[in-house]
């Protein structure tokens, strides 16, 4: 069932991402609405696959590096599709729908790892540690966007020649507003995953901080995000200096996300999920 | 029928002739009753904005455009003579189109601006209130509203920036979303800036302040606007308050330093800052325009703004007058359309092709007919045909002879739409 949706997703998300690239490209309104309603559908679709594989998983489906890359999709589609509903970006949809595209491409062609059903899947606390990293990943990776998007439209701007990149773009402002209100929810949630998992660990492990890759990684990620907040909120860095940080910092986030759970080892890896207990006594 | 469109436009005459000739909007009732009552004349519209005086007439078969063009020169309190040299007269087809090209905003100062539809509209709105449009105008308005909105949809005419003011508020949009509840600053006083001026409070600029080497002129300026007058050793201060600021001082050097920018971007906390530098020489020191958060465009920047879109606008042009060339040869069919002997004929040919389509499919179906039955079929479908349009015939030869031209007019317009004759004509 979760296999049939996660294709059924696949589909409505490759159309979606093309009638949306249609409209970057001719610019029609029709499109836009077209495009942005397949997002949408594709978006609860992929929310059952993901539903589906946890009832058929018995566990959170996020286990592996297949089963967390198809999170991170589902995540960045839907910060995406709920923050384009107060500051409408037209073209995000062409720009992250091919995105969500390769990234569930991606997970459909990894091996398959049977499913851990450790105790540890199983706990509040690390459902809603995995769960809020990951909707925070997804927000802050539209804050990238959003500054990769800013300083584009900056340069078009200075290059004052009205060109299509300057036509197609929304106002700095927007840009602005959308880094921020990402920026902010995201950094809440990663601050709310991190707090999570650290109470399950002194539950499960017997102390909040162990220094595993991933951990300090997540740290100096969090740090970075509590940088850009701050020197945007009291120090007004909001032009091509806070886009570039921002860019950086996410950075950092896919180091954490990828690298700690691929090329480093540790207890988050995905390789060693499978020796995790539940509570100690 | 015959179309006449007389006036004259911001191409042909100065502005001095095309404000005389422009009634004051209460009276255009009367105007208008005038040019109806003239010899020939049955329909009439008015359209007068700053930019063109034109009056639109549908007389009675030739003539009549000697009447228009004299009432229109006579009156005006100026010599007519002097007024007739500028006027041009469009007849037939050559009306429909320029009626077209003016709805379209193709014959405009700034093309693609769209006030003019509006105004037409109006004018149309006025003429019908008045009682002087029938069948023929009001079908032509109609369809003029209809060519200007395909126009506007099928070319991107309307999305270019057109003036200098119009590509200040673009690039204005693009940096701050919205204009609304934004402050601007206007530096130095000059007939551009107040222009851009009025152009960003159309957009829901709300406060502007003014800065003049004169405080005096600076006063008089922010009064017209309600906004502030300030001296010019304050700017660096109000630079931090302001979003956008014009710059047209007739001054030697740059009134507006870097330094002071750097100073008004710490107090904005990031906010951005946009600065239209249209005085020559330039007002606005260039190093501030490569400030993290300052914009800052002068008069040569604007102006290849406005040729870049100027050039991606005559390609647009090209299609818009396509679209207009194919509605006036749609129209002027059923101009034509509105004398007896072509909806006469027009319905004739319509039941003839129709009894030999339907009599053509027939006879395929009948295998083994002799030639005298086939032929029998054929007298019998003719007859039937003949007998059930001659009372529609009749009746149209009998309205062309007796009845007024108006309800003549309206009678066929009314057959052709009950026997769907339209589509003969291109519709």
């Amino acid at each position: 069932m979760s296999t049939t949706l996660h294709w059924i997703t696949l589909i409505a998300y490759v159309v979606g991402s093309l009638i949306s690239l249609g409209f970057l490209i001719r610019q029609r309104q029709g499109l836009y609405r077209m495009g942005l309603a397949l997002l949408w559908v594709g978006f609860g679709l992929h929310t059952l696959a993901l539903a589906a594989a946890w009832v058929e998983g018995g566990v959170l489906p996020a286990t592996s590096l297949r089963q967390s890359l198809d999170v991170f999709s589902w995540a960045l589609m839907g910060a995406v599709l709920v923050v384009n509903l107060s500051l409408e970006v037209k073209i995000l949809g062409a720009l992250v729908g091919p995105i969500c595209v390769l990234l569930m491409l991606a997970a459909s062609v990894l091996p398959a790892v049977p499913v851990v059903k450790t105790a540890a899947f199983k706990s509040a606390w690390v459902i809603v540690h995995v769960v809020s990293i990951m909707a925070g990943y997804g927000l802050l990776a539209l804050t990238c966007l959003g500054g990769v998007l800013y300083l584009a439209q900056d340069r078009a701007l200075r290059a004052k020649t009205m060109g299509p990149v300057f036509k197609r773009l929304p106002s700095l402002s927007r840009l602005d507003s959308l880094s921020q209100s990402s920026l902010l929810a995201g950094f809440l949630l990663m601050t709310i995953g991190l707090i999570s998992g650290a109470v399950y660990a002194q539950m499960a492990l017997g102390s909040y901080w162990r220094w595993d890759p991933k951990e300090v990684w997540a740290l100096i990620t969090w740090l970075l995000y509590a940088a850009l907040l701050h020197t945007r909120l009291v120090q007004g860095w909001r032009g091509r200096r806070g886009a570039w940080l921002s860019v950086a910092a996410f950075a950092a986030l896919v180091v954490t996300f990828l690298g700690a759970g691929l090329l480093m080892p540790g207890y988050h890896s995905f390789s060693s999920m499978a020796d995790l207990g539940g509570p100690r006594p | 029928m015959k179309l006449h469109l007389i006036g004259l436009s911001h191409k042909t005459a100065p502005l001095e002739v095309r404000e005389c000739l422009a009634p004051p909007p209460e009276t255009v009732p009367q105007e208008l009753g005038r040019i109806v009552d003239l010899p020939l004349v049955r329909e009439a519209l008015m359209v007068s904005t700053c930019n063109r005086v034109e009056v639109l007439a549908a007389t009675e078969d030739e003539g009549g455009e000697a009447e228009l063009s004299a009432w229109l020169c006579g009156g005006r309190g100026q010599d007519p003579q002097a007024i007739a040299e500028h006027l041009y007269l469009y007849q037939g087809a050559d009306a429909v189109r320029h009626l077209f090209r003016v709805a379209s905003s193709l014959d405009s100062m700034v093309v693609g601006e769209p006030q003019i539809l509006g105004q037409i509209k109006e004018a149309y709105r006025a003429a019908t209130e008045a009682g002087t449009t029938r069948t023929v105008l009001n079908r032509l308005l109609h369809k003029t509203f209809q060519v200007a909105k395909r126009v506007r949809s099928e070319t991107n005419i309307g999305g270019a920036a057109v003036s200098i003011s119009f590509a200040a508020v673009e690039l204005a949009k693009k940096i701050f979303d919205s204009l609304e509840g934004l402050s601007a600053l206007v530096v130095g006083a000059g007939e551009m800036a107040e222009l851009a001026v009025e152009h960003l409070m159309a957009q829901g600029v709300s406060r502007v302040q003014v800065a003049n080497r004169t405080l005096e002129r600076a006063m008089e300026l922010a009064r017209g606007w309600g906004g502030q007058a300030i001296g010019l050793d304050d700017l660096g201060e109000v630079l931090g308050e302001v979003d956008i600021v014009i710059a047209s001082t007739g001054s030697p050097q740059a009134v507006i330093t870097a330094k002071m920018a750097r100073a008004a971007l710490k107090a904005r906390r990031g906010r951005p800052l946009f600065f239209i530098d249209i005085a020559v020489p330039r007002d606005v020191e260039t190093a501030v325009g490569e400030l993290d958060g300052c914009y800052l465009y002068d008069i040569d920047d604007l102006t290849s703004v406005v040729e870049a879109n100027r050039a991606g606008r005559a390609v647009e042009a090209g299609q818009a007058e396509r679209i207009v060339a194919e509605e006036v040869v749609k129209f002027m069919t059923w101009l034509a359309g509105l004398d007896a002997v072509p909806t006469i004929s027009a319905l004739a040919a319509k039941a003839e092709e129709i009894r030999a389509a339907e009599l053509g499919r027939t006879l395929k179906g009948l295998e083994g007919l002799s030639p005298e039955q086939a032929a029998a079929l054929d007298r019998l479908t003719q007859a039937l045909v003949k007998k059930l349009v001659h009372d529609p015939i009749m009746f149209i030869k009998g309205a062309s002879h007796s009845k007024s031209p108006d309800t003549l007019r309206q009678q066929l317009a009314l057959v052709r739409r009950i026997f769907n004759l339209e589509e003969n004509g291109g519709e």
